[in-house]
């Protein structure tokens, strides 16, 4: 199926609004929300221990990654060239379908039955767990918010918490059912024997599987190597124990030099989980060689374009410098209303309201540009300084200049700016609005049931003026 | 005032409409080029005069270098009266406490933070008590309230909690829209008492302060 037909991203009013009668969900939403902005806030207030300003920072970041897209298909060449002499395959895939396809080949031909996956969006994309089951290859997710939203037969709701819609009461029913044994009682003080119960599961798991699959947070073109950004040890697991390690990520995360990658470092868990540095931070290189104790026999990169070369030299390229840290979401007013599961494609957020129109196409993903305040919360946090409210208007803008706004909308517009055009008339009409709404608050001075604006009363009366104008006041004053 | 103003064309801008917004940034340009400065009781207004106009008419050799101009004459009203009038004075007397909402274009798109509590400081028997997450949007954002009602009043909520948790008198702000919506979710919710007002109408005292 194409992406554009598994999205559910046209639905997002519709969804929008269960969601927000979520109540579990907004008890979940609600309480990491601060968590995100406290951890992130803390991470970038140590910059200044390493003598570093954030806004220096990311202006490198942005620097760098707009000097990657630059010159990517040269970076591209380099890493190509350098990954293979190290005994890595490269392969590239135009889009999901054929990352499917190409990773079912892989695994039918190393005989693979069970594929351990570390996190990966774009595998995500490509609907790949769903291939390789198809193809009778089990793929067990093993990053702890990924295996649990694959026991629930979900989706991720966020790109580095994929679980965090879910309640610890939710998590503990799941694995009480999936782990064949009685429910108990979890507080915030059990998650440590949650994961150890998970872990314990998962470890057979690891020991079984013949191929790992994982996403790479970068490649580095000087050495052909794949970064990996982690913080649960399983990313280690997947692309060292299993004998084929099949690396799966977007064109556009590749850094030339590892000085590159160090940089970008300082940004990326700052910004994500406000750490200094992840637990983890693996560079994978090539095969297993003669001596070392563990490494995957054969090692596969799939580079994917899947949507994104479209996006070089447009409009859009600032989009593409995107490190996937999530602080946007993380400080989005909107996406903590609804979660990232309202978004209804891939990528949650504000970052997704982009990406998902533009993957998917325009038309189909209609809602996603509008769902934002405007507030630019997430502009101001972004790592590389990505202008995402600006993307969402070029998007809007799209949407006009190829006739997909409703009728109504355009009616609206139209007629009102005509108006603003016309002060004399203007200003009658908007003494008639201010008489109108006056009239209709009837001396309370709001009004509780508006027919124009009923998503507006529905959640909030709206209160009006004295009935004047400012005009008319104004003018009144300046006579007197 | 001119008397030919109407709007700054705003809501067609962020609808993406970019025809109509040209049109009415063209007209409020010829209206107001003759002042010395343009003084916007609004952040976002003067986020659309200050920042959009420039680069709505970048690529028009005759319009552009109206629109920047105009755009370094004006000033949102706090940024005005500390910025550029350097207002001494205090201001009239204010009996009790207030909390003051950044709003999110005057805050992010203009810099404006420290000006209207500069302000709010010179106002005799004001106390300023600031609450949690005062930078936080309301949820407000134009036509996003009124397309996507349920999910602006879940984030208006949050703006209400935290005013409730602060407990002043009044919540006091710069851009009409927030106001709007923050005081009607106020009262939607049963608070009868906190006030909501402009910080022009703190500084100038008067009936309703």
């Amino acid at each position: 199926m194409t992406a554009a037909g598994r999205s559910h991203a046209m639905h997002f009013h519709a969804r929008a609004g269960e969601k927000v009668r979520n109540a579990v969900l907004q008890r979940a939403l609600q309480k990491a929300k601060p968590l995100f902005v406290g951890k992130r806030a803390k991470g970038i207030a140590s910059l200044a221990e390493d003598g570093l300003d954030f806004e220096m920072l990311r202006s490198t970041g942005k620097n760098i990654r707009n000097r990657n897209l630059a010159d990517l298909d040269v970076w591209l060449d380099i890493f190509e060239e350098r990954a293979t002499a190290t005994g890595a395959e490269v392969l590239w895939a135009r889009d999901g379908a054929e990352v499917s396809r190409l990773v079912v080949d892989i695994a039918r031909r190393h005989g693979v039955s069970k594929a351990v996956k570390s996190k990966s969006m774009l595998s995500e994309e490509a609907q790949l767990n769903e291939a390789l089951a198809a193809a009778g290859i089990r793929p067990v997710e093993t990053d702890l918010g990924e295996y649990i939203v694959q026991l629930a037969g979900e989706t991720p709701s966020h790109i580095i918490a994929p679980a965090v819609h879910k309640t610890i009461g939710e998590v503990e029913a799941l694995f009480a059912k999936e782990h064949g044994r009685p429910p108990e009682t979890r507080t915030s003080a059990d998650i440590p024997a949650m994961a150890q119960e998970a872990r314990a599961v998962l470890r057979e798991h690891f020991l079984s599987a013949e191929m790992g699959i994982s996403g790479a947070n970068f490649l580095i073109a000087e050495t052909g190597s794949a970064a990996l950004v982690t913080n649960e040890g399983n990313g280690r697991m997947v692309t060292t124990l299993p004998k084929v390690h099949v690396v799966i990520t977007g064109i556009e995360k590749i850094v030339p030099t590892l000085e590159d990658f160090a940089t970008l470092m300082r940004l990326l868990p700052r910004s994500a989980t406000g750490q200094a540095i992840s637990n983890y931070v693996s560079l994978l290189t090539g095969t297993k060689r003669d001596g070392d104790h563990d490494g995957p026999e054969k090692t596969v990169f799939i580079l994917v374009d899947n949507g994104r070369a479209n996006l070089l030299g447009s409009d859009y390229q600032d989009m593409l410098r995107c490190i996937r840290c999530g602080a946007c979401m993380n400080h989005c007013p909107v996406y903590f209303s609804l979660g990232g599961h309202a978004y209804g494609w891939v990528y949650p957020g504000p970052m997704g309201s982009v990406l998902t129109p533009l993957f998917t196409g325009i038309e189909n993903a209609l809602d996603l540009p509008h769902a934002s305040t405007g507030c630019n919360q997430c502009g101001a946090v972004c790592p590389v300084a990505i202008p995402l409210p600006t993307l969402m208007h070029r998007l809007r803008e799209e949407q006009n200049e190829r006739g997909l706004r409703p009728w109504s909308e355009r009616l609206a517009l139209k007629t009102w700016a005509w108006l603003a055009g016309k002060p004399v008339l203007y200003r009658w009409f908007a003494r008639r609005v201010a008489r109108y709404l006056h009239w209709l608050a009837d001396g309370s001075g709001r009004i509780r049931i508006f027919g124009l604006a009923p998503e507006w009363t529905a959640g909030r009366d709206l209160p009006v003026s004295s009935g004047k104008t400012f005009h008319e006041l104004y003018s009144a004053r300046k006579k007197a | 005032m001119p008397e030919g103003q109407t709007c700054c064309g705003q809501p067609a801008w962020s609808a993406g409409n970019r025809p109509l917004a040209v049109d009415l940034a063209k007209k409020a340009i010829a209206e107001l080029e003759g002042y010395d400065h343009v003084v916007i009781p609004s952040g976002s207004c003067a986020d659309q005069i200050r920042n959009v106009y420039p680069q709505l008419l970048a690529d028009d050799p005759h319009w552009a270098p109206r629109a920047r101009a105009l755009a370094g004459r004006s000033h949102e009203l706090t940024s005005f009266l500390v910025d550029v009038a350097r207002m001494e004075s205090a201001a009239p007397e204010f009996a009790g406490s207030v909390t003051y909402h950044d709003s999110c274009k005057g805050l992010r798109g203009l810099g404006i933070k420290r000006q209207p509590r500069e302000l709010l400081a010179k106002v005799r028997g004001l106390s300023l008590e600031e609450m949690a997450d005062c930078e936080e949007c309301c949820g407000f954002g134009g036509a996003f309230s009124v397309k996507f009602g349920a999910v602006s009043t879940q984030i208006v909520d949050r703006k209400c909690e935290a005013i409730a948790a602060v407990g002043a008198d009044a919540v006091v702000g710069g851009d009409l829209g927030c106001l709007i919506n923050i005081e009607g979710r106020l009262r939607r919710r049963g608070d009868e008492t906190t006030r909501v007002l402009h910080i022009a109408e703190v500084l100038a005292g008067g009936d309703d302060c």
